[in-house]
């Protein structure tokens, strides 16, 4: 009996050790959220973007080149996906950036732009994800500081209407105003309700959205939901003209008839096609508004076809380098992106897609809701009990920072004759310095690095000279005469007083030497004329004295023959 | 005698070259001030740039935009008119010396600063995307045809006609209906 009990308790233990490794094994399989196959495939995407940048992987994806693009629909929605997966880089510098490259723009009549309010709303995007505040972002040439929210939503109706660009402006405008439920003040041009109405009556009979014409688009449609998203708990009413009917609707009825619209739209791959063509950013932007709604993309039997959801058909688009195809065949309405080769456009909206699913799945706020975590009320914006962010009122999240001795040696290591090659470093050197704490030397560090900002705005203004002096006096080319030899050759000087990387932004320089040449020409002729006339005339001379040198002692000759003969008269 | 006749045969000879205006250059300076000369043999394309359907929308036309100073009374800024093509030379680089050597304003976001990798023409004579409604812009025809190319990736060949022309129904009213073509 004892043997028997022995070889059951020895197989029992035996059987155990063999359990706990195998779900020991299992525990290392990606079951959690923490491997989840979504964070690979979103940081493979960052990777393979950063490597088309020209960073090394040991460099900050923000390289200096990168940073030139801050505020330009190329260069804002990476770091607003970036920032809002919470992947480590180093966005201080990009705000940076986007802070001067602002404060710039707002120095133009336009400030950011003639007609595109986007151009607001984008940007407030990307300082939020960056962790800036909007509604208090550098300063104008006043000194009154920027608030981006209040000149490209609420009251860009005193610029331009808000929809000048089409529907695009109201959708993103109210992504904007909601994206930390700023608080709308008394006065202001537009209300929370102008801005729905304007999106809500632009519903096509099919129950979607288009920027033109009667057919839906998908991603139209789909970033209308995102901006409609969250009023779905809303009861309210809005009175609207919609066609040539007058309505009264809530935002649910609108949201649920575009939200079958996208069901039917759906291919059976279960990605989604624009404009005839199937393609990865028409199931991003689905995904987005779907996980804005709250809705689960992967389970929801309206948006799986055939067992094939969004996310398979967005992962269908994935690439050995990590970068996402745009489509899988060519489309001419984005000739830059190749069939077979990773595209910008198509990685940067992955990214936040991707993002927004992530974040869906570990219970965080939606992608465009910047409030800080668990913090939402559950109410809709429109609802007078909601709670709203004020101007301003953003904690301060300029942590105290340290200026590094690389730091340092940095800004000593600067040249003397600085070129414009070196404006984004000194901008984020300036950036670093004025957020860091004291230490011996700040004052001496603040005062040149404010001096070498001085000193490159100098010469992109000698820049901005040069090409404005050549646009204006230099053509047509058909007048250049003589009299304008001062002029081109002062732009010349000009020119050969920058450095060449500053040489290389003076726009169609070789026309200006074109110029030079035909006027060193004319002077050269000028030149060689006076020469020659002054020759010809040198030997008319010569020659005449000769002739009468000739014809003189020819007379003479005479004269000597003729007093010859006189003596020998006979 | 002889050397009298020379010397005077040379003065002759000077005066003739000052009076005829003799250009005195190296080849490479010949070239470079004749780069845009037409002749026969010269490459050449044709360009011009009109923006007639806004007068077809002038209530959509953004205010302060509405008068003859940025929209001619016949929609022409500028007509048919003709450049020597250099090599390479794109749709961009023609317009760019068009508007340059007419003193026409224009105004563009560098191949660096979008997606597509290509020069994105904002506004010729002010005339901007969006001032005349939401479907309006640029666009430009090679030929009679759109291209399906921004304009700095457009290689042009001798004898090619390039139109510039204002939209203001995203092309529809210019011959190009993107919904026909992708047969949605």
């Amino acid at each position: 009996m004892k043997q028997w009990w022995s070889r059951i308790i020895s197989v029992v233990i035996a059987l155990t050790m063999l359990l706990t490794q195998m779900s020991a094994a299992w525990a290392a399989e990606p079951l959690g959220v923490e491997n989840s196959p979504l964070e690979e495939v979103i940081e493979g995407i960052i990777l393979w973007k950063k490597a088309e940048n020209g960073s090394a992987p040991e460099e900050s994806f923000f390289n200096d080149a990168y940073l030139g693009q801050a505020g330009t629909t190329a260069g804002d929605w990476y770091p607003i996906g970036m920032g809002r997966f919470g992947y480590e880089e180093d966005y201080g510098a990009y705000l940076a950036m986007l802070k001067e490259k602002v404060q710039e723009r707002y120095r133009k009549p336009e400030k950011l732009n003639r007609d595109k309010a986007t151009e607001w709303h984008r940007i407030s995007l990307a300082v939020l994800a960056c962790g800036g505040d909007p509604t208090c972002f550098g300063v104008d040439e006043a000194g009154n500081p920027i608030n981006l929210i209040a000149d490209g939503v609420y009251n860009r109706g005193n610029t331009a209407s808000l929809g000048r660009q089409g529907i695009n402006g109201w959708i993103w405008g109210l992504i904007a105003l909601d994206s930390m439920r700023y608080e709308i003040p008394e006065g202001a041009y537009y209300s929370r309700a102008d801005i729905l109405k304007q999106i809500l009556q632009r519903q096509l009979p099919d129950g979607g959205f288009a920027l033109t014409g009667s057919v839906a688009d998908p991603d139209i449609t789909a970033m209308a939901l995102q901006a409609l998203a969250p009023y779905y708990i809303s009861d309210a009413v809005y009175s609207y003209r919609r066609g040539q009917q007058e309505v009264s609707r809530t935002v649910r009825e609108v949201v649920d008839e575009a939200l079958a619209c996208l069901s039917v739209m759906q291919l059976e791959n279960g990605g989604y096609a624009s404009w005839g063509t199937e393609n990865v950013e028409s199931a991003d932007q689905v995904l987005v508004a779907l996980c804005s709604l709250g809705i689960d993309p992967l389970s929801d039997a309206r948006f799986v076809k055939n067992g094939n959801t969004l996310l398979d058909a967005i992962l269908s688009f994935r690439q050995p380098d990590g970068g996402f195809l745009h489509s899988r065949v060519y489309d001419a309405d984005n000739p830059s992106s190749l069939p077979n080769q990773s595209n910008t456009m198509a990685g940067e909206q992955t990214v936040y897609a991707l993002t927004a699913l992530w974040r869906q799945q570990n219970g965080k706020n939606a992608l465009y809701d910047f409030r800080p975590e668990g913090s939402a009320d559950g109410l809709p914006p429109d609802d007078p009990r909601s709670v709203h962010a004020d101007a301003g009122s953003q904690e301060d999240s300029s942590v105290l920072l340290y200026f590094a001795q690389s730091d340092r040696d940095a800004v000593d290591a600067l040249p003397g004759l600085l070129t414009t090659e070196n404006y984004v470093t000194v901008i984020k050197l300036l950036d670093k310095l004025e957020k860091s704490e004291d230490f011996e030397g700040k004052e001496h560090y603040t005062s040149v690095l404010n001096e070498a900002k001085e000193q490159i705005q100098a010469v992109q203004d000698e820049i901005d000279g040069i090409n404005r002096d050549v646009l204006e006096k230099l053509y047509p080319f058909n007048k250049i005469s003589l009299k304008d030899k001062k002029t081109v050759d002062s732009i010349v000087s000009r020119y050969e007083r920058l450095s060449s990387y500053d040489q290389g932004k003076i726009l169609r320089w070789d026309d200006v030497v074109k110029t030079k040449t035909q006027v060193d020409n004319l002077q050269r002729a000028v030149y060689i004329a006076i020469v020659l006339a002054g020759l010809a005339l040198i030997l008319a001379l010569v020659a005449v004295r000769r002739l009468c040198n000739r014809a003189g002692s020819k007379k003479r000759a005479m004269e000597q023959l003729a007093e010859q003969y006189k003596d020998e008269d006979l | 005698m002889k050397k009298d006749l020379l010397a005077l045969g040379f003065v002759l000879l000077i005066v003739a070259v000052l009076l005829s205006g003799t250009k005195f250059q190296t080849v490479e300076e010949y070239y470079l001030t004749h780069i845009d000369d037409i002749t026969p043999e010269s490459e050449t394309v044709t360009v011009s740039i009109e923006c007639s359907n806004i007068l077809k929308n002038w209530d959509d036309l953004d205010p302060s935009l509405q008068s003859e100073e940025f929209v001619p009374s016949d929609g022409v800024i500028l007509p048919p008119t003709e450049y020597v093509l250099r090599p390479g030379d794109t749709v961009f680089d023609i317009l760019e010396r068009a508007v340059r050597y007419n003193k026409i304003q224009m105004e563009y976001q560098g191949a660096d600063q979008n997606i597509y990798k290509s020069v994105y023409i904002q506004g010729i004579h002010y005339l901007y995307e969006f001032s005349c409604g939401p479907l309006s812009g640029w666009m430009y025809r090679v030929n009679g045809e759109f291209p399906l190319y921004g304009c700095s990736r457009y290689e042009l060949k001798d004898g090619d006609v390039i139109e510039w022309v204002y939209t203001c129904d995203l092309g529809r009213d210019v011959g190009n209906d993107w919904k026909e073509e992708a047969g949605s």
